[in-house]
């Protein structure tokens, strides 16, 4: 089906994000929680844009908008860029000394918060995309604790995660890097859990963490582990390609 | 006279945390060594059904129409002897019509009651909750009969749209649309959710329904299953109502055992039942997503309804969710017809509406009343007007998603759309009264604070939003207020409303919206002023006893808890700045007026 957005014409599928379709066209809608590889969490609210249908305006997520008819988009409009003002405002006050937000602050034009008490250590967003991430690969070992004011995301009780196998998944699709992941003499540190880390057969560099390789292992039914780090396996997968494909010209 | 009386009890929460269960053993005990041929029979009224939850323990004595109030135990021994036994009415226990300036026998005689018309509450306070004989005496189950085998499902949906009834929650959706589509999609199993959660301060009609007539909301959830053909319905009940919960749990069971839950309901070919899930008290959790949430076991977190829960609600199945009272309206629409719902109430808000009419009014407690109603009928007729006969300053509708209406608007007809129009709104029907003892700034902190702690947290501009708003607010009452902060708070308000995620986020900013519209002069005092007009934040206020009207009765300087006041008998008071805490009490015990406000 058409969309048009921003008066360009788009072809869209059916239950397609807003923003998928955007991105395909080039059209730029500013993001903060959104990962293509995860669920749209709809948290961030940078996103917001305008859909008008038989008339009507309405303020909608485009991460998580499915076009389910022809429908007019606008991305840009002054009502839509004061709002994601006042988001980065107050993402702004949150984490004041965020190198990602700050960036965002300076792309909008808003001079630095001073209207607030601002919490000058604090990096976490709340967006979530952290805990999606270890729900989809099978952990869950961190999830939101609280509601409201006091909403934060950590670990149960506060305490080293007992499933938590050091993955750093979380650490990885974090938008403001706000997860500490530390990395000393064979060992990593997150969530206040250390772990030991194994060297790769290939190389010889720490790549992963014992618990890691063991729950890859187990989810693939593979009996025997190879111990390549990620580099070293692109490089074994290629010469076994080389090798399959050697007849190829 | 009759010589068979039956004795009604009321053990709404109310009553029994003033000591109904003693009154009613007393009465028993008494009953008993008499060896009479009387029923007493309890039963749990709302506790504010007649609008006198305050005045309880209430005992009604049926058929002389007899209703007594603050009833102590110790006064079972002479309503046994007087009452029962020879049909005299002890006027010590009666209930002062302020209006009438007299007793009255029943309170059914007060204007209080005589102006409401009981649908959704027409039950409470007449039956026993725990029977449901009592229920089907009343024309219970009836409906369901009805609807079951004289009308096809159509027929059903069509009438509850016809009679134009829409949801009682809050929102105010049409309840047949509702139906209709989730009717309208092909993809089985299909769900009914009845949301008990109540969570607005103030507001505790649910609960009384669900206390005080649990089976009218189980009919309606088992009509609607048969109409849309789902097998499963789910009751979800704040924690904290755990009388609800009892009620609901035992109505439910012995709506089983008669046939009205179960397989092949009075021999039908449709079956269906309920299963009560007990919330954990996060007000968020009234929001219908985060409800379905709650029930699958997630967080109870809200997701963007951009597919409507009639397509895919609980599980990603088609789910009709109602709120506890537009269920128990459902019955008697389905028994008396679709016209003769749509008869009441103005143009486009059928019925009545059930309001907890609480705050600074002489008569709280729960209310029904036609749709159009006037705001001066609910609080001057029917509550009785302002406590002390103070002077009114506003109404707060809804809760912390409604708005302040102030006195210019007391005429203004109570429906979905005035109220909305008016930057307020039905929200469950909490309805509390102001007088000029409020300071509305600190309105607009009170819901700010509630909603920063009940907010889920999920997204940006309710959560970051809030919080902000409240910080600008907390400086504003505390002194620290700037010029540029209502600009400010109309900015994030602005945002909060349209790009938050769920209904709460986007309602939160009423209180700020409505007391901004309506009462700006009191925020600028407290900014440019450094003044709070009502003498409730305490940074702004200084309380001082005006020389001409002080009588010095010392009133004032015996309820001083800080020991402020000073001053001889029958000479003029006055107030140690030093020592004065700002508590207030001095300015609300005064008879005469004199302590003032700087």
């Amino acid at each position: 089906m058409r969309v048009i957005i921003d008066d360009k014409e788009c072809e869209a599928s059916y239950g397609e994000y807003i923003l998928q379709v955007a991105k395909r066209n080039d059209i730029y809608i500013p993001t903060l929680c959104h990962s293509d590889a995860l669920p749209g969490e709809g948290s961030c609210r940078l996103c917001v844009v305008e859909v008008i249908d038989k008339g009507q305006s309405t303020v909608v997520t485009s991460c998580i908008y499915p076009i389910t008819k022809e429908i007019t988009v606008v991305t840009n409009s002054k009502k839509i860029t004061n709002m994601r003002k006042t988001i980065v405002m107050l993402l702004s006050a949150r984490v004041p000394n965020n190198k990602v937000v700050r960036k965002l602050r300076e792309e909008f034009g808003i001079s630095e918060v001073t209207r607030f008490r601002l919490e000058e250590l604090e990096q976490c967003v709340l967006c979530g995309l952290c805990v999606k991430a270890c729900e989809k690969l099978g952990s869950s070992a961190i999830a939101a604790v609280n509601r409201g004011v006091t909403k934060k995301i950590s670990t149960p009780y506060d305490e080293p995660s007992l499933v938590c196998i050091g993955c750093g998944a979380c650490a990885y699709v974090c938008p403001t890097n706000a997860i500490t992941i530390s990395e000393d003499n064979g060992s990593r540190k997150i969530w206040g859990k250390e772990f030991e880390l194994i060297k790769c057969e290939s190389c010889g560099e720490f790549y992963a963490s014992k618990e890691e390789v063991e729950f890859s292992a187990k989810k693939l039914n593979e009996k025997s582990i190879q111990h390549n780090c990620r580099k070293c396996r692109k490089k074994v997968n290629a010469e076994k390609f080389k090798e399959i494909f050697a007849d190829v010209k | 006279m009759s010589d068979k009386r039956i004795v009604y009890v009321c053990f709404g929460t109310g009553c029994l945390a003033n000591g109904s269960m003693d009154v009613f053993n007393e009465i028993e005990k008494n009953i008993e060594n008499l060896n009479l041929d009387i029923s007493v029979k309890t039963i749990i009224k709302s506790t504010g059904c007649n609008g006198l939850c305050e005045k309880g323990p209430v005992v009604k004595i049926e058929p002389d129409g007899i209703s007594y109030f603050k009833v102590k135990a110790s006064d079972a021994e002479e309503i046994v002897k007087k009452t029962i036994l020879k049909g005299e009415v002890i006027n010590r226990l009666l209930y002062y019509e302020a209006t009438l300036k007299r007793k009255v026998k029943s309170h059914k005689e007060s204007e209080f009651f005589k102006r409401q018309m009981k649908i959704a509450l027409r039950n409470i306070g007449e039956i026993d909750p725990g029977n449901i004989e009592d229920y089907k005496i009343n024309m219970g189950y009836l409906a369901l009969d009805k609807a079951l085998f004289h009308m096809s499902r159509n027929d059903i949906i069509s009438e509850i749209s016809k009679s134009g009834l829409r949801g009682r929650g809050g929102a105010g959706f049409p309840t047949g649309s509702k139906w209709k589509q989730c009717d309208s999609i092909v993809s089985f199993p299909k769900y009914v959710v009845c949301n008990g959660d109540e969570g607005d301060p103030g507001a505790f009609m649910d609960r009384s329904i669900m206390e005080g007539d649990p089976h009218s909301v189980i009919e309606g959830m088992i009509i609607c299953a048969y109409a849309i053909g789902a097998k499963e319905g789910f009751t979800y009940i704040r924690d904290e109502y755990s009388l609800a919960i009892k009620n609901m749990t035992n109505a439910i069971t012995e709506a089983r055992k008669n046939g009205y839950l179960g397989d092949n309901i009075l021999g039908s070919s449709f079956s269906f039942d309920i299963q009560i899930v007990r919330g954990g008290g996060a007000f968020v959790c009234g929001e219908s997503t985060a409800l379905m949430s709650s029930i699958e076991g997630s967080t109870g977190e809200p997701r963007a309804k951009y597919i409507h829960s009639v397509e895919k609600g609980l599980w990603g199945q088609p789910t009709v969710l109602n709120n506890v009272e537009t269920w128990a309206n459902v019955p008697v629409i389905i028994e008396n017809g679709s016209d003769w719902f749509n008869a009441i109430g103005t143009k486009k808000s059928k019925g009545t509406k059930v309001f907890s009419l609480v705050g600074k009014v002489k008569n709280t407690g729960l209310v029904e009343v036609p749709m159009g109603t006037s705001l001066r009928e609910l609080i001057y007729d029917i509550g009785g007007g302002i406590i002390g006969d103070r002077k009114f300053k506003g109404v707060q509708i809804g809760g912390p998603s409604g708005g302040c209406i102030p006195e210019e608007y007391l005429d203004l007809s109570v429906d979905y759309d005035s109220l909305k129009e008016a930057d307020s709104m039905m929200g469950s029907g909490g309805m509390i009264v102001m007088d000029d003892r409020t300071c509305m700034v600190d309105v607009a902190r009170y819901y700010l604070n509630f909603l920063s702690e009940e907010s889920c947290g999920k997204c940006v501009p309710c959560r970051e939003g809030i919080k902000r708003m409240l910080e600008i607010i907390n400086d504003i009452c505390e002194g620290r207020g700037k010029e540029e902060d209502i600009e400010n708070l109309k900015a994030i308000s602005e945002t909060v409303s349209e790009a938050s995620l769920c209904g709460l986020g986007k309602s939160a900013p009423n209180p700020v919206i409505s007391t901004l519209k309506y009462f700006s002069e009191e925020y600028w005092e407290h900014i440019l002023n450094k003044r709070c007009r009502a003498g409730v934040c305490k940074e702004l206020t200084t309380y001082y006893i005006g020389s001409d009207s002080c009588r010095g009765c010392g009133l004032c300087k015996k309820n001083c808890p800080s020991e402020a006041i000073l001053g001889e008998a029958k000479k003029v008071h006055f107030i140690d700045g030093n020592k004065c805490s700002k508590c207030g009490s001095c300015i609300n015990t005064c008879n005469f007026d004199a302590v003032k406000v700087k």
